[in-house]
């Protein structure tokens, strides 16, 4: 056989663990190809692992059209993929340190980690984290299933926790690990990050207690989160009944990122929907300048208004803490013209969506530009929307803000671009 | 059919809409040659500045709304209001705009047009004259506050003669002497 089959029996690079990352390494390894998926954070499942309901099914994001090729099997479709199928190598605490080569052989070497706890050998007891508050266990759904170490809060308990555990399963001598291979294609998964809207003072984030994010929000909504899904106020755990949202923060800002984050508006509506229906809050109020509920979506924004949240066409005027807690509020309703003031629990801002931390590095790394900080499409046409390079693809939110089916969508594009590439 | 054209015009609201043929489209674009009015177009009307400006609340005209006012071409209503004028130069729109259009800029662009066509409000003719008469609007002096800041007890010279000479020469001197 000639050399070019030599190239093809190579491995798929996949940069980022979340929804779309582990939509291609799973279809690509079921497809009979080595699938290296590698994350930076020691869970997979990305932002979606914090969203507790996903639109437009509002299911777990684990569940979407998951186990529609895996009938009679009850068991999640990601969590048996990523750790049961031989084909997928799952690289938690990694990153990528360096790549170069050419399409079809890219040399890269990665940096992961140590690996304090086996999760092979992780049985989810809890002893460790019993005797130990370095031990924690990141979420019910995280992938794989096992406890974390985190070294910054190594007490002198961490050493008795490791000794009593039943399988053996933790080595805190564990060392880093760096590794060279060659792979095939790269695939560029890394995703958005929210950003932490603090450098916008007038809103009080990160001044003010009760103010948070909308991710924040969804967490603060799960009901495994840490107030058991009960709508409280951070400064001091009381229930929150009057909550507001304030759409746009930093997104279609020149001052911050010009672009509309695209899929703020329908979380938001999903969440105050939720806060109005399921939990006890008597007041939901969003601020908006323009509602973006594209394609589908329309019908959150109608649910939203049918459930009795109120919308202000208008911006945020003033935003100080409450006497007793809570956040107190003036905005400027452009509709009335007039400014309203609101003494609320909770002001949950829509904050723009980032490229992930050391994107651009990255992208440096494999040789591309950047579009206002996420990937460029080598060609802007539909088909051709996730090919960014030779042998280089990306999808999901590399390619800016996107909804889990559009990040599955694309993510298949890509198995099928790899795929045909190897016919 | 002839007698129809004679009848008298019946309204097809009661409310009469602004009959926008009589409005100056031209307007837009010279406001946006002015200095720092290049970014006029840019505003989606959010009204980001009029939910930071701290005095729109007693204005009839909002800040989003000028600046709506100058993109349909309403240059009398604009260069007449009072709003302008009364204007604190806070530059919070300003700096909150998220498009950045420079909102407090053009408000400044606004005023030099009306000054050119001579609607200046007259307080504000006023003050122009104390400027050009004394080379200074505040006469500063020693009070306690110079020596809490650790300043020499008193106020040194203070040479207005230049300014006065320089603002001879401009619109504000040209104004003080009952407009050109």
């Amino acid at each position: 056989m000639t050399e070019v089959t030599k190239t093809v029996d190579y491995p798929v690079l996949i940069i980022g663990a979340g929804v779309a990352g582990m939509t291609v390494a799973t279809e690509l390894a079921d497809s009979g190809i080595k699938a290296i998926l590698v994350e930076r954070q020691l869970t997979a499942g990305g932002n979606a692992l914090d969203l507790y309901r996903a639109f437009p099914t509002d299911d777990c994001f684990y569940c979407f059209e998951g186990n529609r090729w895996r009938p009679g099997i009850r068991k999640c479709f990601y969590r048996s993929a990523l750790i049961d199928q031989p084909n997928l190598d799952l690289r938690i605490g990694t990153t990528v340190h360096s790549i170069s080569g050419r399409p079809g052989q890219f040399l890269v070497t990665l940096r992961s980690a140590p690996q304090y706890v086996d999760p092979k050998k992780c049985t989810l007891c809890g002893v460790c984290i019993e005797v130990s508050k370095a031990f924690s266990f990141p979420s019910p759904q995280c992938q794989p299933q096992c406890v974390v170490f985190n070294p910054a809060l190594e007490d002198d308990r961490a050493k008795e926790a490791a000794q009593k555990c039943p399988t053996n399963a933790i080595d805190l001598d564990a060392k880093p690990r760096e590794d060279s291979l060659t792979v095939s294609d790269i695939v560029i998964a890394a995703g958005y990050h929210e950003m932490k809207p603090s450098s916008i003072d007038e809103y009080g984030y990160g001044r003010i207690p009760d103010v948070v994010t909308q991710l924040e929000f969804a967490k603060i909504l799960d009901p495994n989160g840490p107030s058991g899904g009960a709508v409280v106020r951070p400064s001091d755990g009381k229930p929150a009944r009057r909550v507001m949202m304030v759409q746009c923060v930093g997104s279609r800002d020149e001052n911050h990122y010009p672009y509309c984050s695209k899929i703020c508006c329908v979380f938001a509506l999903k969440h105050a929907v939720v806060a109005a229906r399921e939990r006890d809050c008597s007041q939901v109020l969003v601020v908006y300048m323009d509602i973006r509920t594209y394609d589908r979506h329309e019908r959150y924004y109608r649910e939203a208004r049918e459930s009795g949240v109120d919308f202000i066409r208008g911006r945020v005027s003033r935003v100080e803490a409450g006497k007793d807690g809570g956040v107190d509020v003036t905005v400027y309703d452009s509709l009335l013209d007039r400014y309203l003031r609101f003494s609320l629990d909770l002001l949950v801002l829509s904050s723009a969506l980032e490229p992930a931390e050391g994107f651009s590095d990255l992208l440096k790394m494999v040789g591309l530009s950047a579009s206002r900080g996420y990937v460029t499409p080598l060609d802007i046409a539909t088909e051709e929307e996730v090919v960014v390079g030779a042998g280089v693809y990306a999808c999901g939110a590399a390619l800016g803000p996107a909804e889990v089916p559009e990040s599955v969508t694309q993510a298949r594009a890509v198995v099928m671009k790899i795929l045909a590439g190897r016919r | 059919m002839a007698e129809t054209d004679t009848k008298p015009r019946i309204p097809v609201t009661l409310i009469e809409p602004i009959d926008m043929s009589r409005l100056d489209p031209s307007f837009r674009e010279e406001i946006r040659s002015m200095p720092d009015a290049d970014e006029l177009s840019a505003c989606f009307a959010c009204s980001t500045c009029t939910a930071a400006c701290p005095i729109a609340n007693q204005w009839l005209y909002k800040p989003h709304q000028l600046i709506r006012m100058i993109l349909l071409g309403m240059r009398e209503e604009v260069l007449n209001s009072k709003e302008i004028w009364e204007c604190l130069t806070c530059f919070q729109c300003q700096e909150r705009c998220p498009q950045k259009v420079r909102v407090t800029d053009i408000l400044f662009d606004c005023k030099n047009l009306a000054a050119e066509r001579g609607i200046v409000p007259e307080k504000i003719v006023a003050l122009a004259k104390e400027l050009v008469d004394k080379g200074q609007l505040y006469v500063v002096t020693a009070d306690w506050e110079r020596e809490d800041l650790g300043l020499e007890p008193s106020v040194p010279g203070l040479s207005t003669e230049a300014v006065k000479s320089i603002l001879q020469g401009t619109r504000t001197g040209r104004l003080t002497k009952g407009g050109d």
